[in-house]
């Protein structure tokens, strides 16, 4: 008997799947919608709120691992900067533009054969 | 037009000769058993001529000539069809021509027990075309997906997201046309997925509830209707630039077609990395028949923005979403073997494709019409973005950017539809969940 009943109702349970069905379709992509109109940039504020308190701003780093800087080490430091920017006209690029002339092996054209003085 | 007639004309010669060839081997069978009775000498000589005219007779009945049917030469035009329209008009080629080759494939004519044909079990096609049957190809292919997308106008422009919804109507519009036309609930869900426009969704939904496996309530097993519903859907998709501009001219006035849109703000990569994680969980916590789909297209999509798996991410949106959908694409194609594809149900499902197209790019359009009745100044959007609801990614964004470009030379719209295009992926997948969850 359920299962007549079932057949005949096709229809209205289709008419069930299709309101429900685009009711949780919309839902679902209002929900994301929402999200990430007001809930992204929420969850951005604070992850940078949380994040910020752990930066360290220049005045706090200490002046006193920088007593062995001297004007010679900076200098030393800007001459090999300098160097490396501007000199490095030797440093070719590896790729080769020729390509190899190599046939694969052939015993057709092989000189061993002609060699051994044997076909 | 030449070629067409060329092909005609050698797939005629080709049903024509086989008559011919029947008949010339019976008059040589029955000259040669008038002379053995004769002569005892030449027996010999002509049970070799005999057994060489069985053999031949034999070979003969093995081949497509002994064994075509008229349905399948039109399925076999048909294919030819579809890669003449993906070579020549450029319609998804990638899809058409290995589905147009597999649509030959599988109706050359064969002798069925020889594990041959792909609903032979144990068959080389059979073992390909179960990654179909079970759902397998899918959602890889949303995995190639997820790592080729860019979400990043979306989450530019969140409200975009309800356009993608909107074009959903023609899922469950074509379920409902598909119930009145007397098909099972499950049949008619698997036929309504065509609207969601996503071959992958659609296979992966009818290889669950239209597989021919499955029991009614009723105690009979539903159709298998995997292979109508993939070419429906893919065939709709690639005509995508046919059946949409019309529709769209229709419904939004030129004025209304001229809006140009602001430009989407910077996303930054903070964001497009959360979005996959955020959108998989809430998606997936919604409708979690949709697991397999939705869950790979936001993994491949975490492993494109995550900026350390970019090997990953390159391997799924090329190489990998490149294999799939050569098997997917033949195995498709083969499916339509025309002793099961030719059927009413076919056409019908054809018809009903073909309509929920319509409906879902008018859902679209319309909606995006009543939008803007909410939207002021500088957010109006431009109503031809809503028929990009309709996923078929990335066609119809593409559509709609020549549309709008018709209207107005400086006005593009790529961007912007891209938002409702990749949202109406991931509607058709929360779809088909839904449908999935209520039916199966």
């Amino acid at each position: 008997m359920t299962q007549i009943l079932l057949y005949t109702d096709t229809i209205s349970e289709g008419y069930v799947i299709l309101i429900t069905g685009l009711l949780i379709v919309f839902g679902a992509l209002v929900t994301l919608a929402l999200f990430f109109n007001y809930g992204l940039p929420l969850m951005l504020y604070v992850y940078k709120i949380i994040t910020k308190g752990k930066d360290k701003k220049i005045s706090e780093i200490k002046v006193k691992g920088d007593s062995g800087f001297t004007g010679e080490i900076s200098a030393v430091i800007g001459a090999a900067v300098h160097m490396y920017l501007s000199e490095q006209h030797d440093n070719e690029s590896g790729i080769l533009t020729i390509k190899q002339v190599k046939k694969a092996y052939s015993p057709w054209s092989s000189k061993i054969y002609g060699i051994q003085n044997r076909l | 037009m030449k070629k067409l007639i060329i092909i005609f004309s050698t797939i005629a010669l080709l049903v024509f000769i086989r008559p011919v060839l029947g008949l010339g081997a019976n008059i040589n069978t029955a000259t040669n058993s008038s002379v053995s009775t004769t002569q005892v000498d030449t027996t010999e000589e002509e049970s070799i001529i005999n057994e060489a005219v069985d053999g031949i007779k034999s070979f003969y009945s093995y081949t497509g000539f002994a064994n075509s049917s008229s349905g399948n030469v039109i399925m076999i035009i048909i294919g030819i069809v579809f890669i003449y329209l993906g070579i020549k008009y450029n319609y998804e080629p990638l899809l058409l021509i290995p589905i147009g080759a597999g649509v030959i494939l599988g109706n050359i004519p064969f002798v069925a027990g020889n594990q041959t044909g792909i609903y032979e079990t144990g068959s080389v096609l059979n073992y390909l075309y179960f990654g179909v049957v079970k759902g397998i190809y899918p959602p890889l292919i949303f995995l190639g997906i997820g790592a080729m997308t860019d979400f990043s106008s979306l989450i530019a422009n969140p409200k975009l997201m309800l356009l993608g919804g909107a074009a959903q109507i023609g899922v469950f519009a074509t379920f409902m046309g598909a119930l009145y036309l007397g098909f099972a609930l499950p049949e008619a869900g698997a036929i309504g997925i065509i609207g969601g426009a996503d071959g992958p969704t659609a296979i992966f939904l009818s290889s669950k509830l239209a597989n021919g496996v499955n029991l009614l309530p009723d105690g009979t097993t539903v159709k298998n209707l995997i292979g109508p519903i993939a070419i429906a859907a893919y065939s709709y998709m690639a005509l995508v630039p046919v059946i949409q501009p019309p529709l769209m001219r229709l419904l939004i006035s030129k004025k209304d077609r001229k809006i140009k849109m602001k430009p989407p703000r910077a996303v930054t990569q903070k964001e497009k990395m959360i979005f996959p994680v955020v959108a998989m969980i809430l998606t997936l916590f919604i409708s979690p028949s949709a697991l397999p789909l939705l869950g790979m297209l936001f993994f491949g999509n975490l492993l494109k923005e995550s900026g350390r798996t970019e090997r990953l991410a390159d391997t799924a949106r090329t190489k990998l979403i490149d294999i799939v959908t050569i098997l997917l694409g033949v195995t498709v194609g083969a499916s339509t073997q025309a002793d099961i594809f030719i059927t009413k149900d076919s056409m019908l499902i054809f018809g009903l494709g073909a309509i929920s197209f319509v409906i879902a790019t008018m859902g679209g359009l319309l909606f995006a019409r009543f939008m803007n009745l909410f939207l002021k100044g500088d957010n109006k959007i431009n109503p031809l973005i809503g028929a990009a609801g309709v996923s078929a990614v990335p066609d119809s964004a593409r559509v709609v950017h020549h549309e709008g470009l018709k209207s107005d030379p400086t006005n593009f719209l790529l961007m912007h539809a891209m938002a409702p295009n990749v949202s109406g992926v991931i509607g058709s997948a929360i779809a088909a969940g839904i449908i999935l969850s209520f039916l199966s």
